[in-house]
């Protein structure tokens, strides 16, 4: 008989694409319907969506295209995709049905992941700010996938966080047998992304059982817990995990150095805010 | 992908494509239906079939840009289209400007219409001289452009990876054919995105030929390299990425530090009236590419020699 896990394992397999948030998807298509918007401000647009992300990312990893699991970031994808095939891409995308409270709140708590990242491997100066800002966009879209494609687990999932002391890690992991990270893994391998950008999607809440990418793993570990604890966004639950030990002594990191990241995340989120009421505002003005 | 042969049927008319996936399927083709017009390009992007079939209908712009997007694709212009249109008005539509491999008039006679698949199917694997690495015309189609843009305002630019052959003897030629891919595709959108666009062509190995506009053509050369920088890094282990160079061996055994992979750009403009023929724009660019190689890093020459 095939277990709980399996069966979500196939299922995954199966997803061909997921739904992006509204109002990214109607400022893009603004973008795209004059000529002149560049490259930049496309890229840039992009990035700030995990779906859209994760779908260019898939199309350019492609076999088709010829270089399987090599590219990682947005704005090589559409170096080698090229503009207009990414603003097709973009405008075919299926959009959310229903702007629900949680929706908007994962797509900022992913957000905000991606822009604490950058801080982090700036101030800390890591290579490949870019590739492992990605990683932390993406971090979550295993969560996605139990959303749309498990609704009525989902549901149970989240009655059980509203109902007690315990995570969405947890409840997931009593109900699916799995949790978000590990079939955010299994869709990255689905699609052919970058190891780089799999292995820290997969082990941002355990970075220890991470080899090949410990530091970016890291670096994702810790900007999910350093957005969780401002606020921003909604993950799906109100607790904060520790930051582990194996992440703290791969960063090297120390009070003082957290406490001036904490703070130059802080001073960001408010321009990340704003650029978020934006985006759902101009979801609203089209509808 | 290996199984059926897969049709893209790109059609609103329920009538008309109802009978003719029935048909076609009786035929073990695998038919996909796309019904909404505004979002074909991107499913056909993402999910690329073995052929198109476009029923153009009262052939409303939507419908004309999908065919002339894909056509200048160079991964998508080698997939076969085939339109239908409605009868009487072959005579009125401008041919030129629409890229199809062939047509059908509704209503389309079964017959007809598998003779004419197989065919097209047939003359893509025939006319086409494009390289099947990178899908970008060979030199047949370089020769004709090249021709082409003689004695106007427009400039020939030849494209060639420094150091290739010490990258394939190290990283393996997989490798060196993702290189030669990347290279393509980062050639083929920076010409495609300059405001007078242009023809990009795959000569053979690791040299590429473009064509743009005489005053753009320093400009495109210098995205190009910039792209190619960018993305070629991610082509090389986390040990050379760091340092900047990887050691390969020369002739005689002897440990090497090779640089990352750069490339170098002769820019030969054709509005020049001395050069009269094919072969003296390509020696032109030989002589000029010495002079491009001798700097270690990524450059472009361009040819100033007046007439």
């Amino acid at each position: 008989m095939q277990t709980k896990r399996e069966e979500i394992n196939r299922m995954v397999q199966d997803v061909k694409s997921l739904p992006a948030l509204p109002g990214i998807v109607v400022k893009l298509r603004a973008l795209a319907e004059s000529d002149a918007a560049s490259l930049q401000i496309i890229a840039r647009l992009i990035s700030s969506d995990q779906i859209l992300s994760a779908k260019v990312l898939k199309l350019v990893n492609s076999p088709f295209y010829g270089f399987p699991g090599r590219v990682s970031t947005v704005s090589n994808a559409l170096i080698l995709l090229g503009v207009n095939v990414v603003k097709a891409l973009v405008l075919s995308s299926s959009i959310f049905d229903l702007m629900e409270e949680n929706v908007v709140g994962l797509w900022e708590h992913s957000l905000g992941a991606g822009v604490a990242a950058n801080i982090i491997t700036k101030r800390l100066a890591l290579p490949d700010g870019e590739e492992i800002s990605t990683a932390a966009l993406l971090h979550d879209i295993g969560k996605v996938i139990i959303k749309i494609k498990l609704k009525e687990e989902a549901e149970r999932i989240r009655l059980k966080v509203d109902g007690g002391e315990v995570s969405i890690r947890e409840a997931e992991k009593e109900v699916l047998d799995v949790d978000h990270a590990e079939i955010g893994g299994w869709l990255g391998k689905t699609w052919c992304l970058p190891e780089k950008l799999i292995e820290p999607i997969a082990c941002h809440h355990d970075p220890v059982r991470s080899v090949t990418y410990a530091d970016r793993t890291a670096v994702v570990h810790l900007s999910d817990i350093l957005i969780k604890a401002s606020g921003f966004g909604y993950s799906g639950d109100d607790l904060v995990p520790r930051i582990q030990e194996a992440a703290w002594k791969k960063l090297n990191l120390s009070d003082h150095v957290l406490r001036e990241i904490v703070d130059e995340i802080e001073d960001k989120l408010i321009e990340v805010k704003n650029f978020s009421l934006e985006i759902q505002s101009s979801h609203e003005g089209k509808v | 992908m290996k199984g059926k042969f897969r049709i893209a049927l790109l059609s609103d008319d329920r009538k008309m494509s109802e009978p003719l996936i029935l048909l076609l399927e009786s035929r073990e083709y695998c038919v996909v239906l796309r019904t909404d017009f505004s979002r074909v390009l991107g499913a056909l992007y993402s999910d690329p079939p073995d052929m198109i079939i476009i029923d153009l209908g009262a052939f409303t712009p939507e419908r004309l840009k999908i065919v002339s997007e894909l056509k200048t694709d160079s991964y998508f212009a080698i997939i076969p289209m085939i339109g239908f249109i409605r009868p009487s008005i072959e005579e009125s539509v401008a041919w030129e400007q629409l890229p199809l491999d062939d047509y059908m008039v509704l209503p389309v006679q079964t017959p007809e219409l598998f003779s004419r698949i197989a065919l097209s199917i047939q003359r893509m694997e025939r006319i086409f001289d494009h390289n099947p690495l990178t899908k970008l015309p060979g030199n047949t189609s370089i020769r004709r452009a090249v021709e082409k843009s003689m004695g106007k305002p427009r400039a020939v630019c030849y494209v060639d990876i420094n150091l290739f052959k010490p990258y394939n003897d190290i990283y393996g030629f997989v490798r060196g054919d993702e290189v030669i891919r990347m290279l393509a595709r980062i050639i083929s959108n920076a010409v495609k995105e300059s405001k007078e666009g242009g023809f990009s062509g795959h000569i053979g190995g690791d040299d590429f030929v473009f064509i743009v506009s005489g005053k753009e053509a320093e400009a495109v050369s210098q995205l190009v390299i910039d792209r190619f920088s960018m993305i070629v890094v991610n082509l090389f282990d986390k040990e050379a990425q760091a340092r900047g160079y990887y050691i390969s061996k020369d002739r005689q055994g002897r440990r090497q530090r090779i640089p990352l992979l750069g490339i170098a750009i002769a820019i030969v403009p054709t509005s020049n009236t001395a050069i009269q023929h094919y072969g003296e724009v390509a020696a032109r660019a030989a002589e000029l590419k010495k002079e491009a190689k001798a700097s270690k890093a990524s450059c472009y020459v361009i040819d100033c020699r007046k007439a």
